[in-house]
């Protein structure tokens, strides 16, 4: 769990970000006025249902929205790519290796308003992300093995040259090759002997480091793995490849989009305890995006609740599942079938989630709410603190004005 | 505790009888598409479904239960075996009946399926699609119609402002209640549920369960509920089937089976995803390790003991687990020119060096080899650069009966797999 | 029960029927349709066609014995645009220009409602048994398909109109021979993606016949692609049948567009080109018309769009 000491650093803080979408009936507030911390190697779960916003929350780190419909509404996605190690200053000790840090800069930068160049420097390599559907987030016509160099040949092409043991004084076109800007008639140039033996070392070198990032996942072979494409494997090992792929260059920063939602039960424990254990090891943090609650408290330091757009709940996993604090929460943890319930009677949310057009400012809970009140339909609650870490979004914790806040011993089914 | 109890009366009668249900698809290759093997992917079912119950088929993908509930409603015929519909008191097979009866097994069996969405004919409006059974089996006239479907509709939470509405005007949840309101119009007495609720939200999954639940209370409905998720099913099944690659592996009262798991992969989907009551903090999520082997070319003996932490020297090692095994090992795959079997358990190993073939017997005989591998090993001889391997033959394991009308297909003493605690 | 909310429903909902639902769903396709200019340059052309064809008879005196034989005026040979009477001019043998045009558009109906009526029939039998049937049916109903596809199909229609003799109905029958395998492609396609939803298995549990699940199920969700294609080859069928009807594979003298052409075609060296200039332009505008129709109602059709 969350060393406590180290609390303070934030790899990530979102502020208020507000994504729309245009629609024909309107414009969307999918995620509107969102705010959280990511904390420095740990791991954030980010739940909801389906329409909440979540999905969007995590796409617009990478700016992976489609912006025609999509509407970057406002907000400050702050990143701070990790600084060298505060132990040895970036020159490599026993601490430090095998994680993140490098001797990049320590400033955070606002991911929604650097340019699209930056953004794409930034990403698979500060910022991984991996996907719900691993057989489409691959390649179909290219190898494993190819697509994983790629990787590699974009973000981390000095170390790779350095692995082939190139002299420094190497060809333009080979160090091209590597960084994967080729140039008229490199192609030709690469023909040639000397710089052919120089490829093939680059290759190798290259197979290399791919073996390495497959095993690391545990894969049982991963030579043999490189040679074959994403449809000859299962999903549990397609989504260890988009795992390798995503933390290749050791991102800072990795979001999980409901990664293991495809997989089977037994397939998905194994994931989870993968990501677990690289995210331990590297010290990695991660934002973890699901649906599943079970699954989320399993494997999160923190967990955040949306509802609608917004988030209601957040704090620490034992927090929250163990008191939670916004009927909305409360709902879901009863609806989730449990060995104690009787049939039946599984506690269902009465009412659907609101449609997001031009929503009104009341709590977006309200109509569905068994503890509604009438400030509740006329004021939207912010997300406050109740106790240390945990913070709610809502009236009964936080009445406004000469409300008397109803107790929680009332109605739950 | 748990459910409510069902029926502690005499028990009901047994509406569906499944008696060793097979279903295997040809693979055919080559120009003449000659039949090269079979897929299995049902290979030897037999449970009963009673009045009232609800039945759960448990698996993960790729186990056949999806195929079975299809062979169950009647929509694929078995290519061995068969379902037992109970007419008028006596069991026939449901693809010998004809007519009359066959259009009585018709109305009496119906089924949910997993896609609200592709459920549901795009073009047709709600009055369409729940009014079809009724049209079909010229039930009631037309001007009757309208209200028998408002009635159904009623009975599922909607109402009659939805007659007049295509299927992509409603929410997932919504689409499934259309699902059920047609599936009931015709008053059947079993309804095959194929993962019903697995695409929908949390607690859309709730109202559905709850009203099905309701619609059973009702109706005295059985239900076959097909699913993956052991937290629903634990819900709303009476009894539990567990299925792994075609075969039940476990079977009997739900609660009993959570209690006491006598299988291993029982054991292993319990350990995989437990209960969200449950306080146990992360340490304890168990996977499994291994891919679901082909259905074409099951595993001897016990299909599941590729992946079983437990598997014993008698649970059917076989020659391909010895190559599955050098697959995964890196560097001796590519060596291996290959195999010549005499029979599942007995085959030679040619290698294209001695070396490798050298490697290879040491390799068996050291620590990554599971020890229960190694002790079903009646022989292994090396020859140059050919390895000669022989297993002890065993059987296919059988599902025993055990106390309780409990069902298991595992050698091992249930107190042991239980004693794997978590 | 659960309760329900509407947000999504508005109170008139009430006050629907079944026929009132599917009329608002069809003028939201024409709407759609409308929406894009281009097609609507489509539809006017067409209407303007098809009003000249359907009021031919009035528009000019149709020609006895035969509507459809050009008249020859004997003393008005080979007159120029503008002259009294005649005002697109006059062919080698005194036929009006004008009344060719306006009677040209009845063949040219004729031509293209028979060929794909009758294609769009037979091709989409053939192509529902092979896909519905499969196996070896399916086998050899596709490889016929295959042949006739294999070859170029203006040389097919080429080859089949000269065998059987010029005339106008040989020239629909050629080019019906040729163009059926389009549609039964088509809708074998169609049908082997539909059969397997889940909503077809959903008729076969209720019990439905074959036939009912087919005609319910199956083939109302088949004829978006078939629907288009046949729009396409209304424009598409009378060019190919100009072009067989230029080369002499028609009759000679009929008020078809493509005779017009190819007889007009030998006075245009001496500066007569008023005889296949509008005829060719005739041919031009039908297809261009129901080409951008076409293509208008492939995007209005569109699935993804539709109903959203």
């Amino acid at each position: 769990m969350l060393d406590a000491t180290q609390a303070s650093k934030n790899v990530a803080s979102v502020r208020d970000l507000k994504v729309h979408f245009q629609s024909k009936r309107g414009v969307v507030h999918a995620v509107d006025g969102v705010s959280f911390d990511i904390r420095d190697g740990e791991t954030l779960g980010l739940v909801g249902e389906t329409g909440c916003g979540k999905s969007v929350t995590g796409r617009s780190f990478l700016r992976l929205l489609p912006v025609p419909p999509g509407i970057l509404a406002g907000g400050v996605v702050s990143f701070r790519p990790h600084g060298p190690c505060a132990v040895c200053e970036g020159a490599g000790c026993a601490d430090c290796t095998n994680t993140g840090r490098r001797a990049s800069g320590d400033q955070p930068i606002d991911l929604l308003s650097i340019s699209s160049e930056n953004m794409r420097r930034i990403r698979g390599d500060r910022i991984a992300m991996i996907f719900q559907d691993p057989g489409k987030a691959l390649n179909p016509t290219l190898t494993i093995g190819a697509q994983m160099s790629e990787v590699f040949l974009q973000h981390r092409s000095a170390e790779l040259l350095e692995r082939a043991s190139l002299p420094p004084d190497t060809s333009g076109a080979v160090r091209r090759f590597a960084a994967q800007e080729p140039r008229f008639g490199d192609g030709l140039i690469l023909k040639f002997p000397p710089k052919r033996g120089q490829r093939a070392k680059l290759q190798v070198a290259l197979n290399q480091m791919v073996t390495e990032a497959l095993a690391e996942t545990q894969v049982p072979n991963p030579v043999k793995l490189m040679d074959r494409f994403p449809h000859e494997l299962s999903g549990g090992m397609r989504q260890r490849v988009m795992i390798a792929q995503a933390l290749a260059c050791n991102p800072d920063l990795l979001i999980a989009d409901e990664p293991t939602t495809a997989l089977d039960v037994t397939v998905e424990a194994r994931i989870l305890e993968l990501i677990r254990a690289l995210q331990q090891r590297r010290k990695t943090s991660v934002l973890y995006i699901s649906h599943d609650l079970s699954l989320v408290r399993r494997i999160c330091d923190r967990v955040a609740v949306m509802y609608a757009g917004r988030i209601v709940e957040i704090g620490t996993t034992e927090d929250v599942f163990a008191n939670p604090r916004h009927p909305y929460t409360r709902g879901l943890m009863a609806a989730v079938p449990t060995a104690g319930t009787a049939r039946g009677k599984l506690a269902a949310i009465r009412g659907t989630v609101p449609e997001l057009v031009d929503p009104p400012s009341a709590c977006r809970f309200a109509g569905r709410c068994p503890y509604e009140t009438a400030a509740c339909r006329r004021n939207d609650p912010s997300l406050l603190p109740v106790a240390g870490d945990h913070s709610v979004a809502c009236f009964i914790d936080h009445p406004t004005g000469s409300q008397v806040a109803p107790s929680f011993e009332r109605v739950t089914e | 505790m748990n459910a409510s109890p069902k029926q502690e009366t005499a028990p009901s009668e047994v509406l569906l009888s499944i008696s060793d249900v097979q279903k295997y698809y040809p693979i055919r290759e080559g120009a003449l598409q000659r039949v090269a093997g079979h897929v299995r992917a049902v290979d030897g079912v037999s449970f009963d479904i009673r009045r009232g119950e609800t039945v759960g088929l448990v698996g993960e993908s790729g186990c056949g239960k999806t195929t079975l509930g299809r062979v169950v409603s009647g929509l694929t015929d078995a290519t061995g075996g068969a379902v037992h519909y109970n007419l008028d008191g006596t069991l026939s097979q449901i693809d010998h009946l004809q007519d009359r009866q066959a259009r009585q097994f018709r109305r009496n069996c119906q089924m949910v399926f997993q896609d609200s969405f592709a459920s549901l004919n795009p073009r047709h409006l709600v009055i369409d699609i729940v009014g079809r059974p009724l049209r079909v089996y010229k039930e009631v006239s037309s001007g009757d119609l309208v209200e028998r479907v408002v009635e159904l509709l009623e009975q599922v939470g909607l109402g009659r402002q939805h007659l007049y509405r295509y299927p992509h005007q409603f929410s997932g949840g919504q689409r499934q209640r259309i699902s059920i309101a047609r599936a009931l119009a015709l008053n059947p007495e079993i309804i095959v549920l194929d993962e019903p609720t697995s695409a929908l939200d949390v607690s859309v999954q709730a109202q559905i369960l709850n009203l099905l639940n309701d619609l059973q209370a009702e109706r005295n409905l059985a239900y076959l509920f097909v699913t993956h998720d052991l937290s629903v099913v634990r819900h709303m099944a009476d009894r539990l089937v567990v299925m792994y690659l075609g075969k039940v592996c476990e079977a009997g009262e739900t609660q009993s089976i959570f209690d006491a798991p006598h299988h291993p992969y029982t054991r292993a989907l319990m350990a995989a995803k437990p209960d969200l009551d449950d306080d146990r903090t992360g340490e304890q999520v168990k996977g499994l390790d291994g891919i679901v082997p082909d259905p074409a070319r099951p595993p001897q003996g016990c299909r599941f003991h590729t992946r079983c932490e437990m598997a014993t020297p008698v649970c059917g090692w076989e020659v391909d687990d010895v190559v599955r095994w050098l697959e995964d090992e890196p560097g001796m795959f590519e060596h291996l020119s290959g195999v010549e079997r005499q029979s599942e358990f007995n085959a030679e190993l040619a290698f294209d060096s001695e070396e490798a073939a050298a490697k290879l017997s040491m390799a068996i005989r050291s620590e990554s080899v599971p020890a229960a591998m190694k002790s079903a090993l009646k022989r292994l001889n090396l020859k140059g650069h050919k390895v000669d391997i022989e297993f002890e033959a065993v059987d296919e394991v059988q599902l025993t009966a055990r106390d309780g009308g409990r069902l298991a297909s595992c050698v091992l003493d249930p107190a042991h797999v239980a004693e794997k605690s978590q | 029960m659960s309760e329900i909310t509407d947000s999504n429903f508005d109170k008139t909902a009430v006050r629907d029927t079944a026929f009132r639902v599917r009329m608002r769903r069809f003028f939201g396709v024409l709407q759609r349709l409308t929406s894009n200019p281009t097609t609507v340059v489509g539809l006017v052309l067409i209407a303007l066609m098809l009003a000249m064809a359907i009021f031919a008879p009035w528009i000019t005196e149709a020609n006895t014995p035969d509507a459809y034989q050009m008249p020859r005026d004997w003393g008005a040979v080979r007159k120029p645009p503008g002259t009294p009477g005649h005002w697109l001019g006059t062919t080698n043998e005194g036929g009006d220009v004008f009344y060719g045009v306006i009677w040209g558009s009845r063949t040219s109906l004729q031509l293209s409602l028979y060929v794909v009526g009758s294609t769009m029939v037979i091709g989409t039998i053939i192509g529902s048994v092979a896909g519905l049937v499969g196996g070896w049916v399916d086998e050899v109903l596709m490889r016929i398909v295959d042949v006739f596809l294999s070859i170029p199909e203006l040389i097919f229609a080429l080859a089949i109109a000269a065998v059987l003799g010029p005339s106008f109905t040989n020239i629909i029958i050629a080019l019906a021979m040729v163009i059926w395998v389009k549609y039964a492609r088509i809708m074998r396609a169609q049908v082997i993606q539909i059969k397997q939803n889940d909503y077809v298995d959903a008729a076969r549990v209720i019990g439905d016949s074959k036939l009912n699940i087919y005609l319910k199920d199956i083939l109302p969700n088949a004829v978006t692609p078939v629907t288009v294609q046949a729009t396409l080859d209304m424009g598409n069928v009378v060019l190919i049948g100009a072009t067989l009807s230029f080369i002499g594979l028609s009759e000679a003298g009929i008020a078809e567009w493509g005779v017009l052409v190819s007889e007009g075609q030998a006075g245009i060296a001496s500066g007569r080109w008023w005889a296949s200039t509008f005829p060719g332009l005739m041919i031009f505008l039908w297809a261009l018309a129901f080409n951008l129709v076409g293509d208008g109602l492939r995007d209005a059709l569109d699935p993804r769009i539709e109903g959203r």
